[in-house]
């Protein structure tokens, strides 16, 4: 029953693709919620029957259709409790999504919301791929539905932004891939036979290969990932451009999924597969978040485009979030997924909010649009919400992941008490902490102006808002001056009430239907995050299982590389052996990990 | 001099300290007795965050009436039977014992640790109820109800508008201001604190139209955030040191740790345990206006004046006491700790004072007097009395309370007016008796006036600061005298100004201007609902008098203002235990080591008070605090009472001499605190935002981007002439290439060689 599910969890997206291309276009947006609204049931149905929510594990393990037995190349779907819940996330946000660009598309509809269904597809595959190729290929699959999405949907500068972001996040998955094949072909010297399936390469990885091997290869994981997940340093720039210019789904997809490819990269393949790169470059890495949270929420502060704003808040968040899975303990790497997941739903819906108000205005810009509480105090308890939500306010979902993160990196010291020790410690965790008083500064003044003061509407579009409160009052306000006769002034608003998609003034039924969901599941989780946490643990456990060891002799070595003096210079000329002079002092990490593959049992 | 003295004192308070028995802590509380059968004590928390829900429902379905008040008052009210039935529950006669009431399971993980001492992570919902929660709890919930049914007459304009959204608040606030009290563990006093925040945030910006509000109600928040990272490293510091931040266990580990190396991590560095303190501390001056983190309370008065009255005088900005007298034993541990809560507290206590006395706005002289009188509050917690600190909260929670809800009432039927230049005679307008006398009764409460509530609960602060043989204590005990009189003169300024000599007011003109073009608007009056008043000429203005919601609910709390003395009354008359005392003493604020020895010392006769030939301590404190205050009274009278001109003659001649120009122009302009932030902070913070704006546009993205992108293209370029199809072209190449080859060949082979 479950590799069924798992088969159709991608097959439902699949023929939703085909048949909106097959079908007329008025029915294209009914198939598309039609059929991601199967996915979400299909997903909860799977995670109905999933069997390995607590002891983190694979499940399932015989979903397994062979492609190139030659070169151990199969079509294999299985995933943990942590790729499930991505998978939830994915499958319960992409309905909101086709509902909420019923009427923010109306030109080529037919593709957009094809478009869409491949891209759940895509995304779904990498969360639940067990095969290194069928990861890779949804991995970089996801790369074209969006491409298209933005070249076709998005705004002035869509093509500077589609190719950036389809250049950028390729060439770095190009290495992520050469790190892959790399360990594939140590493999094969090592064992004479070639295998991708992902398990087999991070264990044979993680426990067959020498420092300098591992150190190596992760820097190539790394690479594709970091540049996906955007939360590093230098490589962030491509995130707030296409968010920019990506239509309001796209964007909620991208921050909410498609960001979570990079960190689920991480978690999946790149920690497992190379635990001694991981400890080397532990440092680097997180000071690279940290200067990402700090340089991100300081733009934010000084944005005027209010999507942008969030797009820049979304980097520094997920630095959290980074931040959170390098401090390599529990509480950090828990941290880290609850990170992930209410990330993509409190930003996902900021991002939503925003689309609501430029379908409207058609602007984002800060300086031309405010106070809009006035206008839509609907919409702006939403917004009021789910920026508090993204802020971190305790009670609400965000607060969880973020507190755990900054724990988990203040207790991630040498002599740590939890039994994980790391190489972070409380430096690290106050100089991030600025973030979160900058993080109050910039969710705030956007509040401040989008939703407070005196109402500002842009003086052409202000007819959008259908409700023709004069606002003489404000002098911010370009529209309708107290000049205007009233007479003229009504037929102006009839005339355009006709033209446009008739939106009314302030959110209708159907956009407060897709808010509501996402409320009360920030407000949920916010309170009761028990379950989700249950079963976060026993996949952090597997993670975590050869890392204290590592730590504990990179803190007592200053390194884990082998130096010239003890002879592991050779190690990196002498691939396979070289593991030898390595772990002759590590043991217990190699028996963890086997003792945990094999209660994985593959 | 004063340097020297403080120096010398925090070298000796140091010592005097370390030399308690820290075993005196711990062994004093008690372990708390699981409860379950007291589940229902969570409907202090379920009622508010019910009304919270309905007041939401009621925005939906757009209630034009009361409706949404009366809910929020009722569910309070009902909080507040209920918090009485739990403290007649939990008080066995003479003593309390803690109690802890599971809820359910909130932020809870275990993982399996290799070597690790802690190998979980618990703050569950759980309730931790003793003497102090009940205290605090008490005078939350019914003050939080009085103060709501004074609102459903105070807001009754915005009907229909704010009405609901301002009700929403004050839900939303109580459920976070009990989750902050009642809350087991440290977790869920950190929800509670930023659930306050959260509530203090959206009230302080009700009037959301006013750029000055939305800017105080972000302010009030991102300062108190500032406050509240504090807080979460001290949170994970407790959690490293003692493996849990639950109340119940962590009074337990420290007795453990205090008594024999018991279940601490053998690991934990010094410095973290030392830095805890601190942290906490933090987060305690950010929530209750300390300096240097005081500046976000004075803006906070764009808020209602319901909403000041309530969170911003009488309960949320006594967080911050409520933490440190809930992990006292964690400061005590520390013996730089207290002093240094003693010295902020008691340095807060003068600089508000100082700039109350110059304010013209009677809310802005309230909002520096309840800063002032939360200085007094650390005071008393820095010198081991915790039980002056909370027996002042508790009086100041009902005098403070008064005091502002009479300014609500000057402001509701004065057209908005605060300017207590353009005040004078209230005592003879009809309407406005009863907030006359009840102002009175609130000011002889803050100015300590002998047998007030206010005298005894600031005499008890004070008389343990002298208590002390501690010369910085006793220092501090001074300043603090010096404060009191300060006190006295600038509540009496209100007094003598507003309510006393010749008839004359007139309505905020700035106020009623902005109503007016906001009619046309059709939309709330931004000035508080007095504006709704507006439409009266400065000529034809009728002030109007409060009504019976706002009088009764005035006397109520001037009734409870005069009989928070009780407790000391019964105790100094009748003998019996002051029950704030046995309240605070039961709980885990018990002061060990301070109190013991100042209790020690208080028989001392050589102590700093011995000229008044008083050989008890605290009697002489209360003489000489009394004398100043009074002396305060009577300056304030001469100056704002019998000689107003006198003030400005005094004020023109300070100003006009170059060496005390300073003087008024700091006290007015708050020692210019914000203005330096502002330089120091916010300026370089926004220029670096705009460099790395600059930076990312352009040197990342632009340039590191954009440039590698480039490169193949600049590659393409430099070979791009070589393939022009002239064959002389591709000779030469070919020759080039030919000759660079040899060259390498002939390096190599000269190597070889």
């Amino acid at each position: 029953m479950l590799p069924t599910l798992s088969y159709l969890l991608l097959l439902i997206p699949m023929i939703a693709t085909v048949a909106i291309l097959c079908a007329p276009s008025s029915l294209a947006k009914w198939i598309a919620t039609i059929g991601s609204l199967a996915t979400f049931f299909v997903a909860i149905g799977f995670a109905w029957m999933f069997p390995a929510w607590t002891d983190g594990t694979f499940a399932p393990t015989d979903a397994t259709i062979p492609l190139l037995p030659s070169l151990g190349i199969s079509l294999s779907f299985g995933t943990d409790s942590v790729g499930l819940l991505l998978v939830l996330m994915t499958a319960f946000l992409m309905p909101l999504c086709m509902i909420g660009s019923f009427t923010a598309v109306t030109e080529r509809t037919k593709e957009y919301f094809a478009w869409f269904m491949a891209l759940e597809a895509a995304m779904l595959t990498v969360f639940i791929a067990k095969d290194a190729i069928v990861f890779y290929t949804g991995y970089e699959f996801t790369l074209i539905p969006m491409y298209f999405l933005i070249a076709i949907y998005g705004g002035d500068n869509k093509r500077v932004a589609s190719i950036k972001f389809f250049l950028y996040t390729f060439f770095g998955s190009i290495l992520t891939l050469s790190g892959v094949i790399y360990i594939a072909a140590q493999y094969k010297i090592a064992n004479g036979m070639w295998s991708f399936d992902l398990s087999t390469l991070t264990d044979f990885c993680s426990t067959k290969m020498s420092a300098p091997q591992q150190y190596w290869v992760f820097i190539l994981l790394m690479a594709g990932f970091a540049v996906k997940v955007a939360s590093f340093f230098p490589v962030h720039t491509w995130l707030p451009l296409v968010h920019d210019q990506a239509p309001t789904a796209g964007s909620v997809i991208l921050a909410a999924s498609l960001l979570k490819l990079g960190s689920w990269g991480v978690y999946r393949i790149a920690l497992p597969a190379a635990p001694i790169g991981g400890v080397e470059l532990d440092q680097i890495f997180a000071i690279l978040c940290i200067v990402g949270i700090l340089n991100a929420a300081l733009i934010c502060w000084v944005q005027n485009d209010a999507k942008k704003l969030i797009a820049y808040s979304s980097v520094s968040h997920l630095g959290f979030c980074m931040l959170g899975m390098f401090s390599l303990n529990a509480i950090g790497v828990t941290g880290s997924i609850m990170y992930m997941i209410n990330h993509g739903l409190s930003t996902g819906a900021l991002f939503l909010c925003i689309g609501m108000i430029y379908e409207r205005y058609h602007t984002k810009d800060m300086d031309q649009l405010g106070g809009l509480f006035r206008r839509m105090p609907i919409w702006s308890f939403f917004m009021v919400f789910f920026t508090l939500a993204s802020l971190g306010l305790p009670g609400l979902n965000g607060f969880i992941g973020e507190f755990l993160c900054l724990m988990g990196c203040f207790t991630a010291e040498p002599q740590s008490v939890a039994g994980y020790p790391g190489v972070l410690g409380p430096w690290y965790a106050i100089v991030a902490g600025l973030g979160l008083v900058l993080c109050a500064m910039y969710l705030l003044m956007m509040l401040g102006k989008l939703v407070w003061g005196p109402l500002r509407e842009p003086a052409s579009a202000a007819h959008h808002g259908g409700d023709h409160g004069h606002s003489g009052a404000n002098p911010g306000a370009t529209t309708h001056s107290s000049g205007g006769s009233a007479a003229q002034h009504a037929s102006v608003t009839e005339s355009s009430a006709q033209s446009h998609s008739a939106l009314p003034a302030d959110l209708n039924a159907r956009e407060i239907g897709i808010l509501v969901p996402l409320a009360v599941f920030c407000l949920a989780v916010g309170f009761y995050p028990k379950p989700m946490l249950d079963v976060i643990a026993p996949s952090v456990e597997r993670l975590l299982a050869p890392y204290p060891s590592l730590v504990a002799e990179y803190v007592a070595k200053g390194t884990l590389m082998p130096r010239d003096d003890d002879g592991g210079g050779m190690a990196s000329i002498t691939p396979v052996q070289g593991q030898s002079t390595l772990h002759a002092n590590s043991e217990p990490p190699l028996a963890t990990v086997t003792t945990v593959r094999e209660s994985v049992g593959q | 001099m004063i340097l020297s003295i403080a120096s010398a004192a925090i070298t000796s308070a140091v010592l005097s300290s370390s030399s308690a028995d820290p075993i005196a802590v711990a062994t004093l509380i008690k372990p708390a007795i699981a409860s379950p059968e007291l589940a229902w004590a969570g409907l202090i928390l379920c009622f508010p965050a019910l009304a919270a829900v309905l007041c939401a429902v009621c925005g939906a379905m757009r209630v034009k009436s009361k409706l949404p008040g009366m809910i929020t008052a009722i569910a309070l009210i009902a909080a507040f039977v209920t918090t009485l039935s739990l403290y007649l529950t939990c008080h066995d006669g003479a003593t309390t014992t803690a109690r802890t009431i599971h809820l359910f399971d909130w932020i809870t993980f275990a993982w399996r640790g290799e070597s690790g001492d802690w190998t979980n992570f618990l703050a569950p919902f759980t309730l931790y109820v003793d003497s102090l929660t009940l205290l605090w709890m008490l005078f939350v919930t019914g003050l939080g109800s009085l103060i709501t049914i004074y609102a459903t007459e105070y807001m009754e304009e915005d009907q229909g508008k704010g009405y609901v959204r301002f009700f929403g608040g004050i839900s939303v606030f109580l459920f976070a201001m009990g989750t902050l009290v009642l809350g087991g563990n440290l977790l869920l006093l950190y929800l509670g604190w930023e659930g306050v925040g959260l509530a203090s945030y959206l009230l302080v910006g009700y009037n959301y139209d006013r750029p000055s509000a939305v800017a105080a109600a972000k302010k009030a928040f991102i300062v108190n955030r500032v406050g509240d990272l504090g807080l979460a490293f001290g949170i994970f510091l407790i959690w490293l040191n003692y493996g849990t931040i639950e109340y119940d266990a962590l009074f337990q580990a420290l007795a453990d740790t205090t008594s024999s190396a018991g279940t601490t991590a053998a690991n934990a560095s010094e410095w973290s345990k030392a830095a805890i303190p601190y942290l906490l501390m933090l987060g305690a001056f950010g929530k209750s206006a300390q300096f240097p983190l005081h500046v976000w309370l004075p803006d906070a008065m764009e808020g209602p004046t319901p909403v000041s009255a309530l969170i911003h005088a009488a309960t949320m900005v006594t967080a911050g006491v409520y933490l440190i007298a809930r992990t006292y034993p964690l400061f005590e541990l520390q013996p730089l700790a207290l002093p240094v809560v003693a010295c902020i507290g008691c340095f807060s206590a003068l600089l508000a004072a100082s700039i109350g006395m110059a304010q013209y706005d009677i809310k802005r002289v309230m909002a520096y007097s309840t800063i002032s009188q939360l200085g007094y509050m650390f005071l008393g917690l820095g010198v081991g009395s915790t039980f002056g600190a909370s027996y002042h909260v508790f009086t100041h929670a009902f005098f403070k309370a008064l005091l502002f809800l009479c300014c609500g009432a000057i402001m509701h039927g004065m057209g908005g007016q605060l300017d207590l230049r353009k005040l004078s005679g209230l005592r003879h307008v009809k309407g406005f008796r009863v907030t006359s006398w009840t102002l009175l009764i609130g000011c002889i409460c803050l100015s300590g006036f002998p047998f007030s509530s206010g005298f005894y609960s600031k005499d008890t602060i004070i008389g343990a600061a002298f208590a002390s043989d501690d010369p910085l204590f006793i220092f501090l005990g001074w300043v603090a005298i010096v404060t009191a009189g300060m006190t006295a003169y600038y509540a009496f300024r209100v007094w003598f100004r507003v309510c006393c000599g010749e008839v004359l007011y007139e309505p905020d003109l700035a106020a009623h201007a902005a109503p007016t073009a906001n009619d046309a608007h059709g939309h709330v009056a931004p000035h508080d609902s007095a504006n709704s008043q507006g439409g009266h000429a400065a000529h034809d203005f009728h002030p109007h008098g409060p009504r019976f919601a706002i009088n009764g609910v005035l006397l109520v709390i001037a009734v409870g203002a005069i009989l928070a003395a009780l407790p000391s009354y019964l105790a100094e008359f009748a003998h019996q235990q002051n029950w704030i005392q046995s309240m605070v003493t039961d709980s885990s604020a018990v002061a060990g080591a301070g109190s013991s020895a100042h209790d020690a010392h208080a028989e001392h006769a050589n102590h700093a008070l011995s000229f008044t030939g008083i050989s008890d301590i605290h009697t002489a404190t209360s003489v000489v605090a009394s004398a100043v205050g009074i002396l305060g009274i009577c300056i304030a009278a001469f100056f704002h009472l019998t000689n107003r001109k006198a003030a400005d003659r005094l004020r023109h001649a300070l100003l006009s001499n170059a060496l005390t120009r300073w003087l008024p122009l700091a006290m007015e302009n708050k020692w210019y605190v914000d203005e330096i932030y502002h330089v120091v902070l916010r300026l370089p913070a926004w220029a670096i935002g705009h460099v790395l704006h600059f930076s990312d546009a352009h040197v990342i993205d632009g340039f590191l981007v954009n440039g590698t992108a480039r490169i193949p293209l600049h590659v393409a370029r430099v070979f791009q002439p070589l393939y022009n199809g002239a064959l002389q072209g591709y000779a030469s190449t070919m020759a080039g290439g030919v000759a660079l080859i040899s060259a390498w060949v002939f390096w190599i082979w000269l190597q070889a060689g």
